[in-house]
């Protein structure tokens, strides 16, 4: 303690900034993977408490799928004995044109019947749910809206609420607000309630509903009414618990779950690294220090608990800050991830809450201890047994021996094979992921050779640049590679997972454009939202004829998508009027004979599906599909494969006559417009808004603001990219101002000298500058091949694991041209106070040091 | 014999009665004496314009009026309320099916929607669209489901009554663990049922004005108080008539519409 006392706290003292820059590595370490996992975290409760708060009291809830089912299921869910209570409800999710409003829940429900199975109490405790119950029935503007939007409204009971419905915006009346609690939380209290009818009439939905909970009947178990109903509903219905959705919707984003995932174990990585550099860094820096206390007689195992304890001490204090930053940056990108799934898989939610776990804050703070300790013993243990005269001796510790960088490389090399041999001798994913790991691994390991080597490589432009400042600078890194391994360790982790990520964007974005090219190909999108994905409000069948009428338009196609479950996890179909697509569509099929393909669907004899819904269900040409639909069980052979981005999930193109007789549901999602040649695009699109003016709500895209929308989506799914980039920035900078301080500390009798024999500040910073960029290249050089192995990985992962995409493998060079200039602007930036430190630090001062 | 007490029958006339005049013999058992109160009521339809309003604990009030028509007797009527006051309410209808051996069935016609719904009567402690009243007190009842006990005799608002309890037969499911009604001796009509859940009373129902409408002796005004909320709900009868050539088809989902 003494020692500690003597040694830890003054050093901290005089070294404030050292001390803050090696608790930041901590921070930043714990801060990036607490913040990545927990705002994936926080996604998913938004789910399950949206989907736990809606529930109640419900014990089952019968769903059949997105479509819904008729009014009749209702009629024979209640005839069972085993039912206490069984009440509809339809879900929409709809814009409540209100600035500063994110989206807004409608749960429709009928209140007749609903009260035993929700709780709807007021703000005034238990007053009526509404000033008059049966005004709330007979008037269908009727809503009842959570206290936190009325309160961020200025809403009270009469408020009127514009929302947007099948039949364009209309105005509701508030007649009742509910506490904030319980149901009136759901969807981060964005939610309103209205009667089911009126919300049947209002979403375009017909006489159907989305689901029905139920309560049992006393002395009734959820197995006997599960067997009950799903014997008397049939296959195409889904009897089931609550949280059952809860586990759909994690089903759904299982494949974003994985990503997020990857980024997350990629970033406790880069952590690790940025933590052992800081404390490596640290101790290193008073190696000097450690010899002068040797020298008086302090004891190896002293001088070890001495750094063990600080950076113990250190490492609690960082990884508590990382868990707050991980917490702001959580909550920074939940609700941006919360909208990108949300327009991704039509999945309601809304994430205000940070998902804090217990046991991953726990692993956190360990991890950040641990590593600290790690990184601080292993340069602590070596200083702690050289001979204080060798511990006193400037760079000779950074140096890896010989026989070091033998064992390193060959246990890289047997990495590597197992690797290599991972993916050819087995199919399992288990090796597949071993693998994956062991080239990470090996990557790591061969990265301080490579970096002396490619120091050496860079040496001769180095001093082309300046001649005197060049050699010292590759010198530098040169003769101390230890000092540079872990900078350029998180720094090449760090650009393989951006040059990884850039190369899916890329060939998602070179598959996107070939497929909008060959199937999203009609002249005019007519929607009832601006938004591709909301699939809550539909248009009758009746407008079709009436936009075909229409002068200029030569062809109208209906177009119905519908999620359901397919062998347990979420897929889409899509319903298409086969005869009609076969002659605008330009698909070619991966699999199948393209004229059969439409030929056998249109005829109702098969079904086309997407490549995806091919790769994750392991379904192949020829396959019989099949799918329980409200009316029967769909069993149909697999005609043609497709290359599709309708869904994520994977899709099952029917005919349209497929659907409305297994789903007897005739709405449409959208109507595909082609317009006559010759005919003006703008005032066909003016002719359909103008037919339906003050009946319908309906959205006209051009295809080019359809294809828009799409890359918008997409530049969204990858919009996680440039978290990551901040993220190496700022890896760069910290890794880059640790080497350099710990260069221009080692360094500093030789600068001393290098001062006294003329040079001139000019000439240090220039020094200086030139290390910061040789590391920034170097980790730029060796993330951008890790990058290309990565980019391999990711795609395997991609196809086989996450979303059964099959994308073309391209080398994201115009990712790695852009982060030259950033990984440089990074190291410059960098580079500014040790530069200006070691320039204006006098030669006196620097010789006198030892 | 299909004897029964219900709102629905209150609305109807169960507070009814023949005149005095029609001297029997004295009855002492309570069965008999329910019964026979249902008998002297019974009529084959009926009609009334009436006005009910609601006041909550904080002296709050909503008013609705309505024009009722009941064809059948108890146990086996048929209703269709049709609110004509206020404006948001007016068109509304509710149909509702009694049947003898079960809950009844009721529909809904919304105008504005411009369609029916089926209304769900699982949950039938639930209040009566923001009234006093549940949807269990809306049914007709069966009175051989219960077992009555003669507890008093007492006088009540100036007359004399029997004080009776009913208890719900294990084959009868309902809300209330008990009841106690107050029946006139000089008319047979039900002046007062408290109802209980357990030992607690949750609802009481008073009916005072009692006119002679066709022979009938007929309360004009009926209130029911929910005792823990502390709020109650009137109902005012006004141009009642019995025996009304009314037809079966006027009272169907689809004349519901109409």
């Amino acid at each position: 303690m003494r020692l500690l006392l003597l040694l830890s706290w003054p050093h901290a003292r005089r070294h404030l900034l050292r001390t803050v820059l090696t608790t930041a590595g901590v921070v930043l370490g714990i801060a990036v993977f607490v913040g990545m996992y927990t705002a994936n975290q926080s996604v998913l409760l938004a789910f399950s408490q949206t989907i736990e708060r809606i529930a109640g009291k419900t014990e089952l809830q019968v769903t059949a799928g997105e479509a819904g089912f008729g009014e009749d299921v209702l009629d024979t869910i209640q005839s069972s004995s085993l039912v206490r209570v069984a009440v509809p409800v339809i879900e929409a999710v709809v814009d409540p044109q209100l600035r500063s409003e994110g989206d807004l829940l409608v749960l429709g429900i009928d209140m007749t019947g609903d009260r035993s199975l929700r709780d709807y109490d007021l703000d005034s405790g238990d007053e009526a749910i509404v000033d008059d119950p049966l005004v709330f029935l007979a008037q269908p503007d009727s809503l009842i809206v959570s206290k936190d939007l009325a309160d961020r409204n200025g809403l009270s009971v009469g408020s009127r609420l514009p929302l947007q419905t099948a039949d364009g915006n209309k105005n509701f009346t508030v007649r009742g607000i509910m506490r904030p609690e319980g149901l009136a939380t759901a969807f981060g209290g964005n939610l309103a309630i209205m009667d089911v009818y009126a919300a049947q009439h209002m979403f375009g939905r017909g006489r159907t509903f989305d689901r029905i909970d139920l309560a049992l009947a006393p002395g009734a178990t959820i197995e006997q009414a599960e067997k009950e109903l799903s014997t008397l509903l049939g296959p195409g219905f889904d009897v089931q618990a609550p949280a059952g959705r809860g586990r759909q919707a994690e089903a759904m984003v299982a494949g974003y779950t994985m990503m997020v995932n990857i980024s997350s174990v990629f970033a406790l990585f880069i952590g690790m690294f940025i933590i052992y550099n800081s404390f490596a860094t640290a101790v290193t820096e008073r190696r000097a220090e450690i010899g002068i206390l040797r020298a008086l007689g302090a004891t190896r195992g002293q001088v070890r608990r001495v750094f063990l304890t600080e950076s113990l001490a250190l490492g609690l204090v960082g990884s508590l800050a990382g868990l707050v930053a991980g917490a702001i940056i959580a909550r920074g990108i939940a609700s941006a991830i919360s909208n990108l799934v949300g327009e991704l898989y039509g999945v309601a939610n809304q994430a205000t809450e940070v998902a804090t776990d217990p046991l991953v804050m726990a692993v956190a703070i360990a991890i950040g201890m641990l590593t600290s300790v790690v990184a601080a013993a292993i340069p602590a243990r070596s200083a702690a047994r050289v001979d204080p005269i060798h511990a006193l001796r400037k760079g000779s510790h950074q140096v890896f021996s010989a026989e070091e960088s033998r064992l390193r490389m060959v246990i890289a090399a047997g990495l590597a094979l197992v690797a290599a041999a991972s993916l050819l001798a087995s199919e399992s994913r288990l090796l597949f992921f071993a693998g994956y790991a062991c080239t990470i691994a090996a990557a790591v390991l061969v990265g301080p050779t490579l970096t002396v080597r490619l120091t050496r490589a860079l040496r001769p432009l180095l001093t082309r640049i300046r001649a005197v400042e060049g050699a010292l600078a590759a010198d530098s890194v040169i003769q101390a590679p230890r000092r540079t391994s872990g900078s350029v360790a998180a720094l090449m982790l760090s650009l393989a997972l951006i040059i990884a990520f850039g190369g899916m964007a890329r060939a998602s974005y070179g598959s996107i454009v070939q497929w909008m090219d060959a199937f999203l190909n009609p002249d005019l999108f007519v929607m009832p939202s601006q938004r591709l994905d909301v699939r809550t409000t539909r248009f009758p069948a009746t407008m079709a004829p009436e936009i075909a009428s229409l002068p200029g338009v030569e062809r109208v196609q209906m177009f119905r998508n519908n999620r359901i479950m397919f062998r347990g996890k979420p897929a889409m179909v899509a319903a298409l009027e086969m005869n009609s697509v076969r002659e605008t569509g330009r698909s070619v099929p991966v699999a199948g004979n393209v004229d059969e393909m439409y030929a056998k669907a249109a005829a109702g004899t098969g079904v086309i599906v997407a490549d995806i819904f091919s790769q994750l269900h392991d379904v192949h040409l020829g396959d019989v599909v099949e799918i329980p639909a409200p009316y029967g069980t769909l069993a149909l052979p697999v005609v043609g494969i497709v290359v599709d981005f309708v869904d994520q999930q994977g899709t099952v193109f029917v005919d349209r006559s497929v659907f409305l007789e297994y789903w007897h549901d005739d709405t449409v999602s959208d109507f595909r417009v082609f317009v006559a040649s010759g005919a003006d695009l703008v005032d066909v699109r003016q002719r359909i808004i103008e037919r339906f003016a003050g009946e319908r709500h309906v959205f006209v895209l051009t295809n080019d603001e359809a294809r828009q929308y799409v890359l918008r989506v997409a530049d969204q799914w990858f919009s996680l990219m440039n978290v990551q980039i901040f993220i190496a920035v700022l890896v760069a900078i910290l890794g880059i101002v640790n080497t350099l301080t710990v260069s221009i500390t080692d360094r500093r009798r030789e600068l001393g000298v290098l001062k006294a024999v003329g040079a001139v500040r000019a000439q240090i910073r220039g020094a200086i500058w030139l290390e910061a960029a040789t590391v920034a290249v170097i980790g730029l050089v060796l993330g951008a091949l890790l990058g290309a192995i990565n980019l391999y990985y990711l795609l395997e992962i991609v196809q086989r694991d996450a979303v059964g995409l099959r994308l073309d493998y391209q080398y994201p060079t115009g990712t790695l041209l852009a982060l030259v200039p950033i990984m440089l602007g990074a190291a410059l930036v960098a580079a500014l106070w040790p530069s200006e430190a070691a320039a204006r630090r006098s030669p006196v001062e620097a010789l006198a040091y030892e | 014999m299909s004897n029964a007490f219900s709102l629905s029958f209150l609305l109807t006339g169960l507070l009814a009665s023949v005149p005095v005049a029609q001297v029997r013999p004295a009855i002492n058992d309570a069965q008999q004496i329910v019964e026979e109160g249902q008998r002297r009521a019974a009529t084959t339809s009926e009609r009334y314009s009436g006005l009910l309003q609601s006041f909550n604990a904080d002296g709050k009030t909503s008013e609705k009026r309505w024009m009722f028509e009941r064809i059948g007797s108890h146990g086996k009527s048929r209703t269709i309320i049709r609110f004509t006051e206020p404006a948001e309410v007016a068109g509304v209808a509710l149909l509702i099916v009694n049947h003898p051996e079960r809950a009844s069935d009721q529909w809904m016609w919304t105008p504005a929607l411009q369609r029916d719904r089926r209304i769900a009567l699982q949950d039938r402690s639930a209040r009566f669209f923001g009234t006093d009243f549940s949807f269990e007190d809306l049914e007709e009842r069966v009175a051989e489901q219960y077992d009555y006990t003669l507890l008093a005799e007492e006088p009540l608002a100036g007359a004399a009554t029997w004080k009776i309890g009913a208890v719900p037969k294990r084959t009868r499911s309902s809300q209330y663990s008990k009841q106690t009604m107050w029946i006139r001796k000089d008319d047979y009509v039900t002046v007062r049922i408290d109802s209980y859940v357990k030992d607690q009373v949750v609802r009481r129902l008073q009916s005072t004005k009692i006119l002679t409408v066709q022979g009938i002796p007929t309360a004009h005004e009926l209130e029911m108080t929910d005792l823990p909320r502390g709020s109650r709900t009137r109902l005012a009868l006004e141009k009642v008539l019995y025996n009304l050539p009314l037809k079966e088809s006027d009272f169907t989902v689809g004349a519901l519409r109409r």
